[in-house]
């Protein structure tokens, strides 16, 4: 029996390793023992191999820090002088481990390559790792010294590439701190930003406490940091059997289970662990990040710094946010040696001084990030604590909420210094517009502090945000501005993907909850603010080319005057006057009622008659039916009536003929149609012979108009004939016809002044029904003899008349029928 | 088998998905695409602002159904779909020649079914 080799038996004692431990429990001690074991095997192979003379073995990378992982390579630099030989010597000492199937990362270099292999950062930071294993002590000092030599020569330049590349690393990879599926090695606050540190110490020739880069506290956040990791990492890759080092969203339940989470009121299981996690990795990214900022900077050391009170902290951050300066060591231990009021309590100066930093945008969210590393932002923002480090479970979040508050409150200062986008016209009208800034800021960062885990984020947000706006003494029009971008902060993108914006009523919905342009521009601006800081998914150019078509139509509807804050108050005050008026009726009934009808409807006919309406309008309606309804009129001697019937092309002409056949003259009408196409006609009427207009004049015109519809008579001829009974018109005026384009986002108007005479709305109207056009809307009026007409009338496809031919052909026609 | 290509607006998209479920249809794939047919591009302006917009926003649903299965479906949709008004998009159906559950390697409509 063979006894087995060095490289079997390692791999024997790393199983036995991984079974002595429970998955989740292979911290940095199971690590540095792996490690070891992987050191013994390669001091054996050696010998093995002759122990041959000027060649070294060297433990690189995570295996040369005593961080060996599970499944990660076992990363080995040989170092030697003699070109003929080694590749002998390679092949006896790595065939052992390959045959073994032990994943093996190696580089052979002569102490001259070493020093040219620096050229790449990732070889370069390996060898600063280097450890010599087995061989010529002599040969691997000699190699390595050069390689942290040429860091020590210039540790700025050094710290300059790690920060460019820990830039490249989070382009590529994202955050560990707060992205949902973190890299935990390459991700930024991962283990590549822990060794960093390491990396650090040797360009400083010291360690970097001792430099005065780090701060004691924070050498033992990023020990426990890296403890964490270690374990997080060392599970994913025993779980799956792979080098892999993403916690992909299947793995996290595994995994939180192994590290021994669960589930607690308010927080799963594995969102407690991607919270501890984020934690941890937020203190690496920060410190690690912090450390190279400062060796970059040449920022080392001390230096005292007077922090006398919580606005002080605010306004030091803020005055190294304006100039790009890192906070440096004797900054953070001066704030770190304040004691700070939990909460603090605001003042102007700490409101001047968070303001400007929101306002510096990227730079002020990190100084954010530094004051939630000391455990001080929620002291200044009690709401913060509920938002911390807190995962969100949808498609299109990447980030935790406080990441995702900090991201939006940064993108929306960069929408607002007109950094922005040209090829978004609507980006720098709507920054063109905007007159309180701040508001726009705090509604950004404070629009999903409701995300607390405890239901609907939007209304308990609201009602976080006032208190918080409160707290902070933001007071006034840009407090109601902040609250409301809060509360609206879904509007637009919702209303945009979901609803028909060809709806001219949801437009003047839309229109009458924001009220006023300035809050739209807002709106548009967090709409964009917040998906940007989302992730790539959620500001496509679908979205926005929706987005930008709501916002654009609904500036429309307040440059024409439908709706403002005035018209909206007035419309809210006319709902719920009717709401009073049907007190009895089911309320859902009611409320689809009033979202069924259009709204010029309830601005033009007064409560008490759409009480009445409703009882005529709500049953489901025949095809063919016609309802009517009549009351007193506004006079003595006249009448009100209102027709509901399915609309379709003609029927208000219908409507008109079978009244003048009636012999009841239109004094006023007023045309509506709802969207699901039911027409509510209301018109003020009275008898042209006999005035009495009885219930039996009333059954004998809906049954004319039911006809008609039917198809079972024809109108044309029957008003013309009734038209000879009655007397020319008393005035002769000119017929005027008028068609507006920008009257109506969805219509085009036309206007037609005629002398009054009977059937004339018929033939108006019976124009339109000739040319194909629908009438969705009509104002009619009778000023002594004369008739103000408006008709809102769309082509067959529901769109405006744009085609000068086709308005042409209307206005003759128009004028022919009316002028004969 | 038929595959059912539609081009629908947004906001019916629920209103599809709803339809198709009631009758049955165990699966579908949406896709948010932009395009034009006879509602071309135009042009939108914003306080003075304009700017081409050269693709609507649409939602592609393609679903795929058995033979038999296709009148009912394509009823669904164009039911769901339609408003009346321009935009309302458009419906297609080709053939298709394989259909497989990846995970069981079943084939034909038992792929499609459940």
């Amino acid at each position: 029996m063979s006894v087995p080799g060095p490289a079997v038996s390692l791999r024997e004692g790393l199983g036995a390793l991984e079974r002595a431990y429970t998955l989740g429990h292979h911290g940095p001690a199971v690590a540095r023992r792996r490690a070891a074991l992987v050191d013994a095997c390669l001091v054996e192979l050696f010998d093995r191999a002759g122990a041959p003379a000027h060649v070294a073995l060297v433990a690189t990378g995570g295996y040369g820090r005593m961080v060996q992982l599970p499944a990660s390579d076992i990363d080995l630099l040989v170092v030697h002088d003699d070109a003929a030989s080694i590749a002998v010597i390679v092949d006896a000492l790595l065939y052992p481990l390959w045959d073994a199937g032990l994943p093996v990362g190696h580089a052979v270099r002569t102490a001259a390559e070493c020093l040219a292999a620096t050229e790449r950062l990732d070889a370069w930071t390996a060898m600063l790792d280097g450890r010599l294993v087995a061989g010529d002590e002599t040969l691997a000092a000699r190699a390595p010294a050069p390689v942290r030599a040429r860091a020590r020569e210039d540790p700025a330049g050094f710290a300059r590439r790690l920060w460019d590349a820990a830039g490249a690393g989070r382009e590529r990879f994202g955050s560990s701190a707060h992205l949902l599926e973190p890299d935990l090695k390459e991700g930024s606050g991962g283990l590549r930003d822990v060794a960093s540190l390491g990396w650090l110490a040797a360009a400083l020739g010291t360690d970097p406490e001792g430099a005065g880069v780090v701060r004691a506290r924070e050498r033992a956040a990023v020990d426990a940091g890296e403890a964490f990791l270690v374990r997080a990492r060392s599970a994913i890759q025993l779980l799956t059997g792979r080098r892999t080092d993403r916690l992909v969203t299947e793995l996290q339940p595994d995994v939180a289970r192994e590290m021994g989470f669960v589930d607690e009121p308010n927080l799963l299981a594995t969102d407690g662990l991607m919270r501890s996690l984020f934690e941890h990795a937020r203190n690496v990214e920060h410190v690690s990040g912090l450390a190279v900022a400062r060796v970059m900077a040449g920022a080392t050391g001390g230096g005292s710094v007077d922090i006398g009170d919580p606005a002080a902290i605010l306004e030091a951050l803020a005055d190294a946010a304006d100039q790009g300066q890192v906070p440096s060591v004797g900054l953070l231990d001066a704030i770190e040696d304040l004691a700070v009021p939990d909460p603090v309590a605001w003042d102007a100066r700490t409101r001047a001084a968070f303001l400007r930093l929101l306002r510096t945008g990227e730079r002020g969210s990190a100084m954010f990030d530094v004051l939630d590393r000391m455990g001080l932002l929620a002291r200044f923002i009690p709401a913060w604590a509920g938002v911390r480090c807190r995962p969100q479970r949808d498609p299109y979040h990447r980030s935790t909420v406080d990441a995702h508050l900090l991201a939006a409150a940064a993108r929306m200062a960069d929408l607002l210094a007109g950094s922005g986008d040209a090829e978004d016209p609507l980006e720098v009208a709507t920054v063109a517009h905007v007159e309180r800034p701040d508001a726009l800021l705090l509604g950004a960062l404070l629009h999903d502090v409701g995300k607390t885990g405890k239901g609907g984020h939007v209304p308990i947000g609201t009602a976080i945000a006032r208190d918080t706006l409160d707290e902070m003494g933001v007071a006034g029009a840009d407090h109601d501005l902040a609250v409301f971008m809060v509360e609206e902060h879904l509007l637009l993108p919702d209303t945009a993907t979901r609803r028909d914006l060809s709806d001219e009523d949801l437009l003047l919905d839309v229109a009458a909850r924001i009220g006023t342009p300035e809050r739209l521009a807002g709106l548009y601006l967090l709409a964009k603010a917040d998906a940007l800081a989302t992730g790539p998914a959620a500001w496509t150019p679908w979205r926005e080319t929706l987005v930008r078509e709501l916002v654009a139509k609904v500036q429309r509807v307040f440059d024409r005057g439908q709706m403002g804050e005035e018209l909206a108050a007035h419309l809210a005050e006319r709902t719920e006057r009717l709401r009073e008026l049907l007190h009895g009726e089911p309320d859902d009934r009611i409320e689809r009622f009033i979202l069924r009808v259009p709204r010029s409807y309830l601005l033009a006919v007064d409560p008490g008659r759409v009480a009445e309406h409703f009882r005529i309008v709500m049953p489901p309606l025949g095809r063919n039916e016609v309802r009517t309804a009549s009351t007193a009129g506004s006079r003595a001697g006249t009448y009100e009536v209102v027709v509901v019937a399915s609309d379709r092309p003609g029927l208000l002409s219908w409507i008109a003929g079978a009244l003048a056949i009636g012999g009841i003259s239109i004094l006023a009408a007023q045309a509506f149609t709802t969207e699901d196409r039911t027409a509510i006609d209301v018109f003020e009427v009275e008898g042209a012979f006999e005035p009495e207009i009885t219930e039996a004049r009333w059954r004998a015109f809906r049954s004319t108009l039911r006809r008609t519809i039917e198809g079972s008579i024809s109108l044309e001829h029957r008003v013309r004939e009734k038209g000879r009974h009655y007397p020319r018109p008393r005035v002769s005026s000119p017929v005027t016809v008028r068609a507006l384009n920008d009257v109506s986002e969805f219509s085009t108007v036309i206007e037609v002044g005629a002398p009054d005479r009977i059937g004339l709305l018929h033939d108006i109207t019976r124009t339109f029904a000739d040319l194909h056009l629908g009438v969705h809307l009509a104002k009619v009026a009778t000023f002594d003899g004369r008739v103000v007409d408006a008709f809102y009338v769309r082509d067959e496809l529901g769109r405006k008349v744009t085609e000068p031919g086709l308005l042409a052909g209307v206005e003759s026609a128009l004028r022919e029928r009316l002028e004969t | 088998m038929k595959l059912v290509t539609a081009i629908v607006k947004p906001h019916r998209i629920d209103d599809v998905k709803d339809a198709l479920r009631e009758i049955g249809v165990s699966g579908l794939t949406t896709t948010d695409v932009e395009g034009f047919g006879r509602q071309r591009g135009h042009t939108e302006v914003y306080r003075g602002a304009e700017y081409q917009v050269d693709f609507v926003p649409k939602v592609k649903v393609e679903v795929v159904v058995d033979d038999g299965d296709v009148d009912g479906v394509i009823d669904a949709i164009v039911k769901a779909a339609r408003t009346g008004k321009i935009g309302d998009g458009k419906l297609w159906v080709g053939e298709v020649d394989r259909v497989m559950r990846i995970r069981t390697g079943e084939m034909g409509p038992d792929a499609l079914s459940g």
